[in-house]
């Protein structure tokens, strides 16, 4: 398993499923219109419960950069992070990621949470490159940690070898 | 950047400026500049034939569309009179919209149109490019996006949990072992140094398990040593219709990683055209790899174990009349048309061929995606007229299709056309037709499951080689005298059917070209002989556009067919084979 250090907390790369892991908090990276959708959404939906995307209807929008939270439902996460991630090549996608990671980050630190679960944000279908995805998590997330935060464990949860990969690289100092 | 470019450019129509220059491969440009807007194309369609006052619906015109991009940044005639040559770029979203609903609401990608032109042009590969652009900035129907979303995330198109996944499974083996009453029969999940590793389309899991049921009844009874893998087991792939390569070569990666981590020696593709197509043809172009395994569909596994007499079946058991519906991945894209009706000979006493078949025959219309895209279903239901029609002359009560994206789209068409049919895959028709007691399973020893071989695979077979060149009768006599068969030989039909008479061979390859009486003609009366009528007959063409001329008799197809120049290993194997097979079809009578 790869993993960074940065002072007393700690960031991992593990595989699996990232809304199916018993942690506090993960991040889920939503449409404008938080609607839960397909993919990890249908997940969130399917193993959560009508609950999640009730309460996400309360939000209505969601502006790319920004994070909001909702209860994890019957999940085994208290919490979800929902974050409206650069989407389709769109501009300053490098900016945008970075500014939807310090949000998640933000919200994590306002709910008091310890342990948080990232996915490759943008990266399969809204075509954000691998490389730089978990590149701007790991860069983002490490300046994060070296600041004042409840967060003690990063969890950069890949769901194949594919997405590991990259996750790895980046957090040994690569890319 | 050019003052032309950046009149009217957003970042969408740069974006897919970029991608359009990396997909310029030499045969792709070949298809942009190869078009002569002959009209051929426009008969091979569905969606024109049954839109025959719309001039959007032409396979040329939907071509044409990427043409203008091509044109517009790429080709010199673009640069220079770009008013002649129509180079244009989109505009506006609306402009991408409407390149949507031409790209994903028209067209199939079924590559008919693309057999079909006398110019080599690959409109459906056109197409397919045309849908990655727009997916790539985020333009495409919502099912699309849907699917491709659950695929990316979730490891499978149709969003099935892995707890559902392997839930299923359970329940399968149950179904299965109380059945059969064997515990054995249970399915296998993650073993390691298998033979087989079975993968499958989540429709399967998700909405019809009973062919996964039927798949392990057929393992069991064979006694084959096999698997399925608890992930990397959806062997289809959206990034095929999407046009999303990075979605593509992502799926078949994962089917890949778990062949590899669990050491099966051969992976089996359930019935899945575009399955069969993305992990065995294109899934190492798009992954960038090798790999050291078999890969073949469910279908020539099914085949091997008839032929090894491993399972034995009773093809008395099937009362209804069966036609074969070809779905265009398996038969247009990989060559997949005989195997198939070999195997459906082998369980329906009464199977008739729809016209036009094999690489000819007509979309079933859910391919390309269609099925996921909901607001296009009325045209699509309407361009399926075409199908209706083949499937209402046959008169059969079961469409048999190897596809279980053509199974989706046949039965919507059926219900639409209220056809009074239903539709099967080979898999239910050979578990249902299984004699147990015959069965590998049920000898328990494998010795005798491997039938014993002659020491010469045609050692004692009598075969009449026809055809009209002496070079090729001197090849084939030679090839097949070493291999142990007795040869006759005649240079015309009339010889070669005196011939068949008087020595009543064990079987006939015969040429379709030829001068005098032709092989068409030739086996026309042979079938309709009857004292020669049950003699095998494997074609051996040069040229293989006169297959159709065959199928258009009202008669029964031939045993066989092999294209020109023919291999040595291959035509004996062949003919090994068609004598197997014909032996099998003799031996329940």
């Amino acid at each position: 398993m790869a993993e960074r250090k940065v002072g007393d907390k700690i960031i991992k790369v593990i595989r699996g499923d990232i809304t199916d892991l018993p942690v506090e908090a993960f991040v889920y990276d939503i449409t404008a219109d938080c609607k839960l959708s397909s993919g990890y959404g249908g997940a969130i939906a399917s193993r959560g419960g009508k609950a999640i995307q009730d309460e996400l209807a309360t939000f209505g929008t969601l502006a790319t950069g920004e994070a909001t939270v909702t209860s994890g439902g019957n999940l085994k996460a208290k919490l979800i992070i929902h974050v409206n991630g650069p989407k389709f090549h769109e501009p300053d996608t490098k900016v945008k990621l970075a500014r939807t990671v310090q949000s998640a980050l933000r919200q994590a630190d306002e709910n008091g949470i310890t342990v948080v679960a990232f996915p490759p944000i943008g990266a399969g279908l809204y075509q954000v490159p691998l490389d730089l995805s978990a590149k701007v998590i790991v860069d983002t997330v490490s300046e994060h940690l070296k600041n004042s935060t409840t967060i003690k464990e990063v969890l950069l949860v890949a769901f194949d070898a594919r997405e590991y990969k990259p996750f790895e690289v980046a957090i040994n100092g690569g890319n | 950047m050019s003052a032309r470019e950046n009149k009217d450019t957003t970042y969408k129509i740069q974006v897919m400026r970029d991608i359009l220059a990396k997909k310029l491969t030499r045969s792709v440009v070949g298809s942009l500049v190869a078009c002569v807007h002959c009209g051929m194309c426009n008969e091979a369609c569905h969606y024109v034939l049954t839109h025959p006052d719309e001039p959007k619906m032409t396979p040329s015109f939907k071509a044409d569309q990427l043409r203008k991009l091509f044109k517009y940044n790429y080709d010199w005639t673009g640069r220079v009179i770009p008013w002649w040559v129509g180079a244009k770029e989109p505009l506006s979203d609306a402009d991408l919209e409407a390149l949507k609903d031409i790209a994903f609401g028209t067209c199939t990608n079924c590559r008919r149109c693309t057999l079909n032109c006398p110019m080599g042009v690959d409109t459906a590969t056109l197409n397919r490019i045309m849908r990655g652009l727009l997916s790539a900035v985020g333009v495409m129907p919502e099912g699309v996006r849907v699917v491709s979303k659950d695929q990316w995330e979730v490891g499978n198109q149709m969003g099935v949990l892995k707890e559902d996944y392997l839930e299923t499974l359970d329940w399968m083996s149950e179904e299965l072992v109380n059945e059969v009453g064997d515990e054995s029969a249970r399915i296998p999940i993650d073993k390691p140094g298998t033979e087989v590793m079975y993968t499958i389309n989540p429709r399967e899991a998700k909405y019809d398990p009973r062919t996964i049921a039927a798949a392990a009844k057929i393992f069991w009874a064979a006694g084959e040593s096999w698997t399925m893998p608890s992930e990397g087991w959806d062997q289809t792939n959206f990034g095929l219709f999407s046009g999303d390569d990075q979605l593509g070569g992502a799926s078949a990666r994962r089917v890949y990683e778990k062949m590899k981590e669990l050491g099966a020696k051969r992976l089996v593709i359930s019935e899945c055209g575009h399955g069969y197509r993305s992990t065995r043809c294109e899934g190492p172009n798009w992954v960038g790899i090798d790999q050291d395994w078999e890969m073949e569909s469910s279908v020539f596994t099914m085949l091997r174990y008839l032929q090894e007499g491993r399972i034995r079946v009773d093809r008395n058991k099937l009362d209804r009349r069966t036609t074969y519906h070809d779905s265009c991945n398996l038969a247009r894209s990989c060559g997949i048309t005989e195997e198939p009706r070999e195997l459906l000979r082998m369980v329906s006493n009464d199977f008739v061929e729809m016209v036009p078949n094999r690489a000819e025959n007509f979309c079933c219309t859910g391919g390309g995606g269609a099925m996921s895209m909901s607001e296009y279903t009325p045209r699509r239901l309407k361009s399926a007229k075409v199908k209706a029609d083949q499937i209402a002359a046959t008169g059969a009560k079961i469409v048999v299709t190897s596809c279980h994206n053509c199974v989706d789209g046949l039965s919507d068409l059926i219900k639409h056309y209220k056809l009074g049919c239903e539709v099967k895959q080979l898999v239910e028709l050979v578990a249902d037709a299984l004699v147990i007691e015959d069965c590998a399973v049920m000898r328990k020893s494998k010795a005798v499951v491997e039938m014993p071989k002659p020491a010469l695979p045609l050692h004692g077979r009598r075969i009449l080689v026809v055809d009209d060149e002496p070079d090729v009768r001197v090849f084939l006599r030679t090839v097949l005298e070493d291999a142990g068969a007795e040869i006759y030989e005649a240079p015309d039909g009339d010889h070669a059917l005196a011939m068949a008479r008087k020595h009543k061979p064990d079987l006939i390859t015969l040429d379709l070209s030829m001068e005098g009486k032709d092989g068409v003609s030739t086996f026309a009366e042979l079938r309709s002989d009857a004292e020669i009528a049950g003699i095998p007959v494997c074609i051996v063409t040069g040229h293989p556009e006169f297959r159709e001329l065959i199928y258009q008799r009202a008669v029964p197809v031939p045993d066989g067919y092999m294209d020109k120049p023919v291999k040595d290993a291959e035509l004996v194997d062949n003919l090994h084979r068609i004598l197997g097979l014909a032996e099998h079809h003799k031996a329940p009578d």
